[in-house]
């Protein structure tokens, strides 16, 4: 709503109103279009002219001729398609979360203030935060961590650990303990990899699996949810069964087994996990869609000649949005963990450095250099717990009739 | 459509999940390249053959060179008469090879599971009866730390900490101790707290959430008033109607747990159970066994949520079964 609302009915611009959905809709495809393309192309660039083992934007910079400023500005990234997709990801986030938010700040500022009343999820909140500017930033701050063997074991900045265990001390050595420096805060594991760095290209590879599972989950979910409870007979029939073998598969071992067939990185987990991941939300939209089609608007807007379509677009899913968001933020974390497990058994994605990777790696080393294990060990506990809390203080400030429950 | 023949129908759909996810699991195989004839041919490629012969000649022993129905029927058959081959890797039939996994997977399942099930639902209808106390805090607490802690990482954590500094548990297990000794006990009490405080909390916050309604309903207050004990109160007229909605998410949660960390578990402390099977399985390239672990494991799961529909509208008579 703008300052500028007229105060009284007959005063209202009813002209300027009347096509007013029209207008955001097509703002938010313009959005889309105009984000989306330069990453569409991109993506094709990347697959039709650029080789294995060129970087993206050098070989831009040579066709575009701008190599000069290019390296000048310091632009020689090399994004995977996981990582155009996770940027189209944010947009449609963007998209659909913060833009319809910032256009009603009347029920932002409610629901804030519903949200900050449990503490915790703020805090929460703060974490995430954290996570997803680390995850979005920190790879073009921090550099990817190298092996280094001459820096093994280093301790992190006000911890020590026993001669004995480093072979070359970069800190002080005070009375046989080698004591960590500034020049690696959360200290080094076995390779010599700097674990401060390693924790926040992390972060990168958390937030990928978060956006962008959320996004398939969501988009398989709610289609199949609605059409589900739209269509209704033999459709909705067919497609719950579906969602029966869905729920009963278990994904894990059935990615171990396309794993160990076909071998599988982290696009293959995050498709394989988001393809056999949705069928709790689809029920949950279903019951949701059959719940909300009762209502009494549902029926004045059929009245008044809306078709199927417009009303599941425009009434159906809207309603039904905000559960949605709590329940896909309590399923993320079981994506995030799975892909820890993964990693932990040492058969996940190697290009990518994950907190289950460092876990693991830490592991021989545990009783002399906890940090390894520690570090990426707690970021992932917060991460996990911080979404179940936001997910819950959602679900309370979101929806005023129910308690905060976790099982979904 | 009385229970009977729901169960009867109930019983029917699962077994056709499991078709299901096996025609998907050998589709997977028949169209993926088989380690063993690209072997053959490298072999025959390296002592101067011609390799696509010898690949023609594995493909034969193999029977890969039949129709696609002929070895999906075969398939089919040897799955359902529990003919899982032969395991390369530990030598022995693949069946042979899940037994001795599920012997040692078994001695802590049971336990945890069972422990769950009595603790969860029971400290939840708890710290309902008394919520927003500080018990209620606490098991709160707990519940929201064993559901978002990673079991691994806490299992590492545990087993250095009782391990390896105070001693108090073996850091290695030994599968020769007997099954019903203090030794194998001690051994297993990790790995049970492990999947009990990770399994616990989703079971005690909806048991929680769920028992808080019937706490001041009218028969509540009808079972009070006639003067009966808070004990048989809470157990007949609380927990029964909570164990409705709270079964169908105890299955759904024992067998994410039971599938996805008793893998995790075994590896951090070294058992020889069901998961390590399946990973060594996998490390080695042993197929048959990969194979039988998987299909153990949809069983499994499947006959989970089979127990799961079947034991919720036992429990709910109000349950109308042409709707499900």
């Amino acid at each position: 709503m703008n300052d500028d609302t007229p105060r009284t009915f007959d005063e209202v611009d009813w002209e300027q109103h009347s096509d007013r959905g029209g207008v955001s809709v097509s703002r938010r495809l313009r959005m889309l279009i105009i984000g989306g393309t330069p990453i569409a192309l991109l993506w094709l660039y990347d697959r039709l002219a650029v080789g294995q083992r060129e970087r993206i934007f050098v070989s831009l910079g040579e066709d575009l001729g701008l190599s000069g400023l290019f390296s000048t500005l310091g632009i020689d990234f090399d994004p995977s398609s996981l990582d155009l997709l996770f940027v189209f990801t944010m947009l449609l986030f963007g998209a659909y979360v913060l833009v319809p938010l910032s256009q009603n700040p009347r029920m932002t500022r409610y629901y804030w203030r519903e949200f900050t009343r449990n503490r915790p999820a703020v805090v929460s909140l703060g974490w995430l935060g954290v996570v997803f500017v680390g995850g979005v930033v920190g790879p073009f701050v921090i550099a990817m961590p190298e092996q280094n063997l001459l820096a093994a074991y280093q301790p992190p900045v006000f911890g020590s650990v026993d001669m004995a265990y480093v072979n070359n001390c970069l800190g002080g050595i005070e009375n046989g303990r080698c004591h960590g420096t500034w020049a690696h805060p959360l200290g080094t594991d076995r390779g010599g990899k700097d674990v401060f760095a390693a924790v926040v290209h992390g972060m990168t590879v958390t937030m990928q699996i978060t956006f962008i599972t959320t996004t398939l989950v969501a988009l398989i979910g709610i289609t199949v949810g609605t059409v589900s409870a739209y269509a209704g007979g033999w459709v909705d029939e067919l497609l719950m069964r579906f969602v029966d073998i869905v729920l009963s598969f278990p994904t894990l071992l059935f990615f171990l087994l396309i794993l160990y067939i076909y071998g599988a990185g982290l696009g293959m987990f995050i498709l394989v996990f988001s393809l056999f991941g949705w069928g709790a939300t689809a029920r949950y939209v279903r019951s949701k869609a059959l719940a909300v089609s009762e209502a009494a608007f549902i029926d004045s807007a059929r009245l008044s000649g809306a078709s199927t379509y417009y009303i599941v677009r425009r009434h159906v899913v809207p309603n039904t949005a905000s559960s949605i968001i709590t329940q896909l933020t309590l399923i993320v974390p079981g994506f995030l963990l799975a892909e820890a497990q993964l990693a932990f058994l040492g058969i996940g994605d190697t290009a990518v450095p994950t907190w289950g990777e460092l876990i693991s790696s830490g592991r021989t080393a545990i009783d002399f250099a906890p940090w390894i294990v520690l570090v990426p060990g707690f970021a992932l506990f917060l991460t996990i717990l911080a979404f179940n809390f936001v997910g819950d203080a959602l679900l309370d400030a979101i929806n005023p009739e129910s308690d905060a429950e976790v099982d979904r | 459509m009385g229970v009977g023949r729901y169960i009867v129908a109930r019983m029917a759909w699962a077994a056709m999940v499991s078709l299901i996810i096996v025609t998907i699991t050998f589709l997977l195989l028949a169209f993926a390249p088989n380690p063993s004839v690209s072997e053959a041919a490298t072999q025959a490629a390296l002592q101067g053959g011609d390799p696509a012969a010898a690949a023609e000649r594995e493909r034969a022993l193999r029977g890969l060179d039949q129709p696609l129905y002929v070895r999906y029927a075969d398939f089919l058959r040897g799955v359902y008469t529990f003919e899982w081959g032969w395991s390369q890797n530990r030598a022995q039939p693949v069946t042979a090879a899940l037994k001795e996994g599920i012997y040692y997977t078994a001695q802590y399942s049971i336990p945890w599971t069972v422990l769950t099930l009595l603790i969860g639902p029971l400290v939840g209808v708890y710290s309902a009866a008394n919520m927003y106390s500080w018990r209620d805090h606490i098991a709160t607490g707990v519940a929201f730390f064993g559901w978002a802690i990673p079991n691994f990482f806490f299992g590492i954590v545990l087993l250095v900490i009782f391990g390896v500094h105070l001693e108090w548990v073996p850091i290695s297990y030994d599968p020769t101790v007997p099954v019903v000794s203090v030794a194998n006990a001690f051994q297993l009490l990790l790995p049970v707290v492990v999947l009990v405080t990770g399994s616990i909390g989703a079971i005690m916050r909806v048991s929680r959430n769920e028992s808080a309604e019937f706490q001041n309903a009218a028969f509540m207050k009808t079972a009070r008033a006639k003067g009966v004990s808070p004990l048989r109160a809470y157990a007949y007229h609380v927990m029964r109607p909570t164990m409705v909605p709270l079964s169908t998410t105890l299955v759904s949660q024992l067998l994410v747990i039971f599938l996805g960390s008793s893998l995790l578990i075994e590896i951090v402390f070294g058992i020889p159970g069901l998961g390590r099977v399946t990973f060594d399985a996998l490390i080695n390239q042993d197929t048959n066994l990969v194979l039988g672990a998987t299909l153990l494991f949809t069983f499994i799961a499947v006959i989970g949520n089979l127990i799961e529909d079947i034991v919720f509208t036992i429990l709910d008579p109000r349950i109308s079964y042409d709707d499900r």
